[in-house]
């Protein structure tokens, strides 16, 4: 038997590691009755600071083992832990995906879903093409262009989405020839394609368009007009960083007031102008802002898992008080 | 049916000749002793109806009245205070099997406690090591013992030579707090005994004396990392200390849920395990029954809590069943 601190959040539920949700539910139940105040059965058995300690593992287990992707992420920083702690858990997982996009060599490889929903430029030579290809393809821009206006039909989502997204569908279509991909598109002016609407991207996927619009050709439109490469650690594990200010604009992208939100949803008008400025320290505490940034994410159809556990992290580092601190970092 | 009887005199003298030791001793009886180390709780209840209630499987039983201080298990059986008792055995005035007097109870025997010797209350080691002895080559089936309230080193050591420990629960905060620290108080004894069998005392102490460990699980990993042979007689006491758990007195559906708490508790906090054999309702005629003299079994055989007694015999014939299989004791 390890010390509390030590024990993992399945030991301390006393579950297996791969128990189902059912299970972990109903562990938390009684593991929480056995250290609820005023138990009968750990009376006198428990320090007050053990007591506390496994209050907030509990908390912890709460928020980790009940959300699919971060029970996953916290599944392998468990199997991680044997090897000495260096290097850390974000760093970790981060690995996977961030080796993908480099070995992807001109021939663009079929990929079910594309992670990142922006791609690196891998090209060395951007201006180079961006002269060159005007000529060629105008009977296969018209083509691009229908495919990219086929999803804004179904979706109201920003125009920006469309160049995210187009590359993807154009690979899964059908895979372009060596020499058509050679050749790259270029946009007339590059799309300033921000973390918000790629996070707004990332979720409503629109439905698939029918092979017959998505032209071959289509994918070399997006490796020279992406802006500049996005910061590691928001691409990494599970797509964007909500902040505030994604989530303002995010807002904002759907035509979406702070008056109109806080009238659907039923939160506080100052908790949404405090959560889209960041003022962490006038915001709820973690257990009751889950919910509102749930509400919230679901109100601007965005993933409510994501936005909460990314916002709160954020808040978490940001602010570290003591007790947030330990709860966040598993050790 | 002998349990309607009306409550009679049993005469010291019992007219059932002895048992001739002809018989082959297959082996010596098994010891059940229940404490509990809060008074009041019921020990003495619990003691003699789980004896009237093991006797009813056909066992044959002794039942010994160890509360050395507030010795009365003789007026729940319906006995006067028998002439000679457990005091007679300590100060080597009597054999054992010579006081065990026969009750209202076929194949139930009774020791009665020690009266009026003051020093009784606290025997000297040779006393209780004679007292173990006879306990353990009494001609019967099963001895109950019946420990006094407190943490007492004979109540301790009484608690830890017997094959299965007893604690006796209410579901009320004092005696929880009781309870821990009765069979902490038994662990630690037990533990200290082992230790110094193997001269490994000194080893234990430096590690428990270096740091804060809340469990002994915690002391094992550290005294077996640096001593992996005083690791093991340690984990070997761990293993073995097992008590069984009976709330009495539970009156609601919460208070039934005392009793697998506790266990889940003692073993998430202190790393040991615990058997739950049972619970017994709180009963309204036991007052009646306690003034009437008569054990609950006799008094009022079917009702709830009655029935619970015999579901506890059950249970503690199940883990010896279970225990003799695994091959963990004789």
């Amino acid at each position: 038997m390890k010390p509390l601190a030590e024990q993992s959040l399945y030991e301390i539920l006393e579950v297996p590691s791969d128990a189902p949700e059912d299970d972990i539910v109903k562990a938390w139940d009684r593991v929480s009755a056995l250290c609820a105040p005023g138990a009968l059965a750990t009376y006198t058995l428990i320090p007050q600071e053990d007591a506390a300690l496994l209050g907030r593992r509990l908390e912890e287990a709460l928020t980790v083992l009940l959300d699919p992707v971060a029970r996953q992420r916290y599944d392998e920083t468990l199997s991680l832990t044997p090897v000495p702690r260096g290097g850390g858990c974000g760093q970790a997982s981060a690995s996977g995906p961030e080796e993908t996009p480099r070995p992807r060599v001109l021939p663009p490889v079929i990929r079910p879903r594309p992670m990142p929903p922006i791609i690196p430029p891998r090209r060395d030579s951007p201006p180079a093409g961006a002269d060159l290809p005007t000529p060629i393809p105008l009977e296969r821009v018209a083509p691009a262009v229908e495919a990219a206006e086929a999803p804004a039909q179904v979706e109201e989502a920003p125009p920006q989405i469309q160049v995210a997204e187009a590359p993807g569908r154009g690979e899964l279509a059908e895979a372009p020839t060596p020499v058509e991909a050679a050749v790259p598109i270029p946009l007339a002016t590059p799309v300033p394609v921000s973390p918000p609407f790629a996070a707004v991207a990332d979720v409503p996927r629109p439905t698939p368009v029918p092979a017959a619009l998505a032209p071959a050709t289509v994918p070399p439109v997006v490796p020279a007009a992406t802006p500049a490469p996005r910061p590691q650690e928001i691409i990494v594990g599970d797509g964007t960083r909500y902040t505030g200010d994604v989530l303002r604009r995010a807002r904002e992208a759907r035509g979406i007031t702070v008056q109109q939100v806080c009238e659907r949803t039923k939160i506080t008008r100052h908790h949404v102008e405090n959560l889209e400025a960041e003022r962490y320290d006038l915001l709820p505490a973690p257990v009751y802002l889950r919910g509102i940034l749930m509400a919230l994410a679901k109100e601007l159809r965005l993933d409510g898992q994501k936005v909460a556990r990314s916002y709160l992290e954020a808040m978490a580092a940001a602010a570290p008080p003591p007790t947030t601190a330990t709860r966040m970092t598993q050790r | 049916m002998p349990d309607a009887q009306p409550l009679q005199l049993v005469p010291t003298d019992p007219r059932v000749p002895r048992r001739a030791p002809v018989r082959a001793l297959p082996r010596p009886p098994r010891i059940v002793s229940v404490g509990g180390g809060k008074g009041g709780i019921g020990k003495s209840l619990v003691a003699a109806n789980l004896a009237i209630a093991l006797a009813r499987r056909g066992e044959r039983v002794v039942l010994v009245d160890a509360d050395l201080a507030g010795a009365n298990l003789h007026t729940c059986l319906g006995l006067e205070l028998p002439g000679r008792g457990l005091a007679d055995v300590l100060e080597r005035r009597a054999e054992l099997a010579a006081v065990a007097v026969p009750t209202c109870v076929p194949g139930v025997r009774l020791v009665a406690g020690a009266m009026d010797h003051p020093d009784a209350t606290n025997p000297k080691l040779a006393q209780k090591a004679r007292l173990v002895k006879q306990l353990q080559t009494l001609d019967a089936d099963r001895v109950v013992i019946d420990l006094g309230a407190g943490t007492h080193l004979h109540v301790l050591d009484l608690f830890l030579v017997s094959e299965q420990g007893l604690l006796v629960l209410v579901p009320e905060p004092s005696a929880v707090e009781n309870v821990y620290r009765f069979v902490k108080a038994a662990f630690w004894r037990r533990v200290r005994h082992a230790v110094s069998a193997h001269g490994c005392e000194a080893q234990l102490r430096a590690v428990i004396g270096e740091g804060t460990f809340r469990s002994p699980a915690e002391i094992l990993g550290t005294l077996s990392a640096r001593h992996p042979q005083s690791g093991a007689v340690l984990a070997r006491e761990l293993i073995a200390f097992r008590p069984r758990l009976v709330v009495n007195q539970t009156r609601t559906p919460q208070d039934e849920g005392v009793g697998p708490a506790v266990i889940a508790a003692w073993r998430k906090f202190f790393g040991l395990g615990m058997d739950y054999l049972g619970h017994v309702p709180h009963e309204g005629e036991m007052w009646r029954a306690m003034r009437a003299r008569r054990p609950l079994l006799v008094h009022s055989p079917e009702a709830p809590a009655s029935l619970s007694f015999a579901h506890i015999a059950e249970g503690l014939a199940a883990l010896e069943a279970a225990e003799v299989h695994s091959g963990r004791t004789t």
